[in-house]
């Protein structure tokens, strides 16, 4: 006997079932209005993932910038540093190795100039090419913080579009 | 003679082409709720208020499930802005009444006799609360199965678009707990 009309009620009528739907039939819902209390409110659903992904986007922000800046003040340091003591003519600053005696004999001008723009000590200074890699290092987070900035964009997107019809696959037993 | 499990699991019927319709309109009410429309839960509630039904009455004593019913819409009127996907309100709120049903006899309540009130006055209302017990006895998965489609009159897929659960798993359901509905009623002379 084929099962169709216990399925979806097609085919040929199979007499046991429809004599169990007449009488099981008898306890079927019948409809009772639904009462909802004035006061009950459904509470708005709470979207975090704009403002997780604005705080995201804005660290990132932070870092790339702190990054920038750092890489920036390594690079500037030795040009700063040989502007600011080319009008000495003899004395030759070496900001990994003061020379604290010969100090002593520097104008208060120079010696005011050197405080100012000695670098920091756990500042090393770059040679030419470390200064081009720390720019192409600075260039590759740049791209990299490009790409990211796109990906949250597109996530972004794909939240705010409607969700697949949701089925529980594979399931042979309930509850 | 039967079709096997494996024949019906390969040759699984059609989805009824009002389902998609159907999962459309549920995200349009659901949508609507959340934005302060009570009109669109009493039709949420219209819709699904069977299949809480059904689910209840294969679990709980008759004369509680109108009851929980009406304590399980409220429960997801309450938490509606909880459910992620609008489209999965029907298995949501299936799995609110399985949830509640086992509460329900978590917190043992005592047993409700089945006197001849409950029953019913006539015979064809004592014979289905019978039927009923026969349902209840039989593993868990055909239960639900069962009434969903002999007692709330739903077809195979519109159990499986409403509950979540895949048509070809309803169809074996149905089957298999339709046999051993049979064999609890003697019906197997006619196999």
């Amino acid at each position: 006997m084929n099962d169709d009309y216990l399925w979806d009620k097609t085919g040929e009528p199979d007499p046991q079932v429809q004599e169990l739907e007449e009488i099981l039939g008898t306890l079927r819902y019948q409809r009772k209005p639904l009462q909802i209390p004035n006061e009950l409110r459904v509470p708005q659903r709470r979207n975090y993932f704009p403002w997780l992904a604005i705080a995201a986007g804005v660290l990132l922000a932070i870092l790339a910038g702190g990054i920038w800046l750092s890489t920036r003040s390594r690079g500037d340091a030795p040009q700063r540093q040989a502007e600011v003591l080319s009008p000495a003519p003899v004395k030759e600053v070496t900001p990994s190795v003061p020379k604290t005696p010969e100090r002593k004999n520097e104008s208060p001008e120079e010696m005011v100039a050197v405080h100012k723009h000695r670098p920091r000590s756990s500042t090393p200074v770059l040679s030419k090419q470390e200064h081009e890699e720390a720019l192409m290092a600075k260039e590759q987070v740049m791209l990299a913080l490009r790409l990211t900035t796109e990906k949250l964009s597109l996530v972004h997107k794909k939240t705010q579009n409607a969700y697949p019809a949701n089925q529980i696959k594979n399931q042979h037993r309930v509850g | 003679m039967y079709a096997t499990a494996d024949m019906l699991l390969t040759s699984p019927a059609p989805a009824a082409p009002e389902q998609s319709h159907e999962t459309a309109i549920e995200v349009v009410l659901v949508k609507a709720v959340l934005e302060g429309d009570r009109d669109g839960f009493t039709r949420l509630y219209d819709l699904y208020a069977p299949l809480v039904h059904g689910i209840l009455l294969a679990r709980v004593p008759r004369a509680e499930v109108d009851d929980l019913v009406q304590d399980i819409f409220l429960h997801a009127y309450k938490k509606l802005h909880t459910l992620r996907e609008s489209s999965s309100f029907g298995p949501w709120i299936a799995m609110i009444a399985r949830n509640r049903a086992v509460d329900f006899h978590r917190r043992k309540h005592e047993t409700v006799e089945i006197n001849d009130e409950l029953r019913g006055s006539n015979t064809q209302d004592s014979r289905a609360t019978e039927i009923l017990e026969l349902i209840r006895n039989l593993p868990e998965a055909y239960r639900e199965t069962l009434v969903l489609r002999l007692v709330e009159g739903m077809t195979g897929p519109e159990i499986a678009g409403r509950t979540g659960l895949t048509a070809a798993s309803v169809r074996v359901n149905l089957h298999r707990g339709m046999k051993l509905l049979r064999e609890q009623l003697g019906f197997m002379e006619g196999l």
